[in-house]
């Protein structure tokens, strides 16, 4: 492992995407990407009473999809990467606390998936873990309720607005396997370019990935 | 070539060229006859209060009853987000929207409790109209005694 250029991480050994996993809320299985889902919800509460444990549960059983299809068994599992949108990464240290797993809570709003890769490639490159579980969550429902109006205000949504995604992805990476493999990590910048609009968050991130 | 990504200001003004507009002419007109049809509802009201033998007054205060109570039912059915979301403005404005502003903060936050949860958050919309509302009241209120002879 070594850095490359400015920003870049070359891993010597690549780390394998082992398995993956994915839980998604109806929505999202109304798209074109619905055949490729593990499993699409038929409603945004699944059985909990709130949005918050609803989003919980959707983590948990995404974790625990991913591992039960990697036929590794839980405790050979080293680390787990894992965060989401909400105050204190509430659903995915809730969702995972019995997953019995060492957790790494991580942050990065849109990039916390990747950023959750990086560092568990890091982590397996680094020789002090064989398999690392890495896992976000998003929920519409609680996103907007803590980020924007309550979902029954009636309040017009401008066309710049976009749609989180209510749903769960996981992966397990491994020092070993067939691939695909993890070769490279170029973490971004923190890049402000003055946007101040809530609804519109890609013009947000926009700047961020040039 | 200019890029947009020198300055804030370049980028600022690079994204509202780009980003699509709200459909401006469309949502006036939803809005004013949506808006028009619940103002003219509660003019039917106010006629009928006042035909069944009620002080001006007091059929103001029922149309604001029943009109609070409709918005706040509709809220409740996951109707009224629907209506706000064609009328915009039309259904936001009168009364309706702030009894609506009021009742799906509650609705949200019932999850987390009733003390804490409805009780604490029921304001967090219309928070800000009632605090400037009841304080330019107020001053208003001061104003006219002193020098109106209110």
């Amino acid at each position: 492992m070594n850095k490359l250029g400015k920003q870049t991480i070359k891993f010597d050994n690549p780390p394998t995407i082992s398995q993956t996993a994915s839980i998604v809320g109806p929505k999202e299985a109304q798209g074109p990407m619905a055949k490729y889902f593990d499993q699409c919800l038929e409603d945004e509460f699944w059985g909990e009473k709130t949005w918050e444990k609803a989003e919980s549960k959707i983590i948990k059983e995404t974790t625990n999809m991913v591992i039960a299809k990697s036929g590794i068994a839980s405790n050979e599992i080293d680390f787990c990467f894992a965060g989401d949108l909400l105050n204190q990464c509430i659903s995915s240290s809730f969702g995972l606390r019995e997953i019995n797993i060492p957790f790494f809570g991580v942050f990065g709003a849109c990039s916390t998936f990747v950023e959750s890769m990086c560092l568990g490639s890091i982590c397996i490159e680094s020789g002090c873990a064989k398999n690392v579980i890495c896992a976000t969550s998003s929920h519409f429902c609680s996103a907007e309720k803590q980020f924007r109006f309550p979902l029954e205000l009636g309040n017009q949504r401008p066309p710049t607005s976009q749609w989180t995604v209510t749903g769960s992805g996981a992966v397990i990476l491994s020092a070993s396997g067939q691939g695909p493999f993890i070769t490279h990590a170029t973490p971004g910048k923190i890049v402000d370019m003055g946007i101040k609009d809530a609804n519109n968050m890609r013009c947000c991130n926009g700047p961020c990935s040039l | 070539m200019d890029n947009p990504l020198d300055t804030q200001e370049k980028y600022s003004k690079y994204v509202d060229k780009k980003s699509p507009n709200s459909p401006i002419l469309k949502n006036c007109f939803n809005a004013f006859w949506v808006g028009g049809l619940i103002c003219s509802i509660g003019q039917i009201i106010a006629n009928f209060c006042k035909y069944q033998g009620m002080e001006q007054q007091s059929a103001n205060t029922v149309v604001s009853i029943i009109l609070i109570g409709l918005a706040a039912f509709l809220t409740g059915l996951n109707i009224f987000n629907k209506i706000g979301k064609f009328a915009g403005a039309g259904s936001l404005i009168p009364i309706t929207g702030f009894a609506n502003s009021i009742v799906s903060p509650a609705i949200e936050y019932k999850s987390e409790g009733y003390v804490m949860g409805v009780g604490g958050k029921m304001f967090t919309v219309a928070g800000p109209v009632l605090v400037f509302g009841i304080s330019a009241s107020v001053i208003i209120g001061i104003i006219a005694t002193f020098f109106v002879g209110g």
